[in-house]
């Protein structure tokens, strides 16, 4: 993240430079750093509803039973987080609202994020199953894309949902091969 | 198909019912429960806007000052045999670093070219074939304060790419 970063920024500046358009980089960053403190109050609302609903699972067993109920796959996504049921039910919660297109994808993923990091804090096995949801999450396997076939139907698509079965498919795709290469760079321990 | 994507709409509302009247049959002390619960969705959000605006800074920058048009025509020079329309491009880049700026360049591709025409089934299923990359390990990492990301974003990308790529293929296959 660091190199990608620097990168990020300094290609941006040189382009800007060469280009001449420094006003607009410069601007387009200021837009950007207020855009990143709009996006968390817009957010704010969203993660208290539900993280609070999540909650309410959780107390009266709800995340429990979804644990046991995905243990044979996530058992074997997540090794080190097995028998942890806390754990293994937010990340089983924040999966489930990926595939269902839910809004609840990204407060759940935290939340998920944290309960590992309560098992193992910075130690490697909580660094490898943290990178296992990310990878999960990121390749966002979705059965309903909902904004892109909103977006669809409102521009007068005859058949708005058409795409749903190819963006499935490519997202299952795109799930197995981040975590293959997930598996690829653990095995080879490149230093970072 | 369209019955599909109403069980998205309709999930939502189905959870927020069952969830509270599940909990408060069981005897949980509900609206105690849920404050407590959005105290602590307060706290995650809080601690992800250092790491959101670090990243929204870096990828304006790189947008803004028109690197990012650079990195589109470099890639259409590389992917030219294989047959992608340069139309497309601007998305493939956008995809992962910008789910707003995805959206919105899917949006102008459907309006110029029609949602059902093949570019619009194209930028349709590219769209939603990934989650936008950059914003997801970010996120997750930053909220639990995590600084080393380690090899996730390399791992992520591989997935975006093979997923791209999937995606394409079944659009030729259905337009051709």
């Amino acid at each position: 993240m660091n190199g990608v970063w620097l990168f990020l920024m300094i290609f941006g500046c040189v382009v800007a430079l060469f280009n001449g358009n420094v006003d607009a980089m410069m601007s387009a960053v200021l837009d950007g750093a207020h855009d990143a403190v709009q996006l968390v109050i817009s957010l704010a609302g969203m993660f208290c509803l539900w993280v609070g609903i999540e909650k309410l699972a959780e107390e009266a067993g709800l995340i429990e039973g979804l644990a046991k109920l995905s243990k044979p796959l996530l058992n074997f996504l997540f090794p080190y987080v097995r028998g942890h049921e806390k754990a293994m039910g937010a990340i089983s919660a924040s999966i489930i609202s990926n595939v269902l297109g839910l809004s609840s994808q990204t407060p759940l993923g935290l939340r998920a994020m944290t309960e590992i990091k309560a098992i193992y804090g910075e130690r490697e096995e909580g660094i490898q199953s943290m990178i296992t949801l990310v990878v999960v999450n990121a390749a966002g396997f979705c059965m309903f894309p909902s904004s892109i076939i909103a977006m669809r139907a409102a521009l007068g698509s005859k058949d708005p949902a058409v795409v749903a079965g190819p963006t499935a498919v490519a997202g299952l795709v795109a799930t197995v091969a981040g975590l293959l290469a997930h598996r690829f760079f653990s095995n080879t321990g490149r230093p970072r | 198909m369209v019955f599909l994507a109403k069980i998205g709409v309709y999930a939502f509302p189905v959870v927020l019912l069952v969830v509270p009247m599940y909990a408060w049959f069981k005897g949980v002390r509900v609206y105690e429960t849920f404050v407590k619960g959005a105290e602590e969705g307060f706290q995650i959000v809080l601690s992800i806007l250092p790491y959101l605006v670090a990243i929204f800074v870096a990828i304006s920058c790189l947008r803004g000052s028109g690197g990012l048009d650079l990195l589109s025509r470099a890639l259409g020079v590389v992917l030219k045999p294989l047959g992608i329309p340069p139309d497309i491009l601007p998305l493939l880049i956008t995809r992962p670093i910008s789910g707003s700026g995805a959206l919105a360049v899917t949006g102008d591709l459907l309006k110029t070219y029609g949602p059902d025409s093949p570019m619009g089934l194209l930028a349709s299923i590219l769209q939603g074939a990934t989650d936008t990359t950059f914003y997801v390990v970010t996120l997750y990492f930053g909220s639990v304060g995590v600084r080393k990301t380690r090899h996730a974003l390399a791992a992520c990308l591989i997935g975006d790419f093979f997923g791209f790529l999937t995606g394409f293929l079944i659009w030729r296959r259905l337009v051709f």
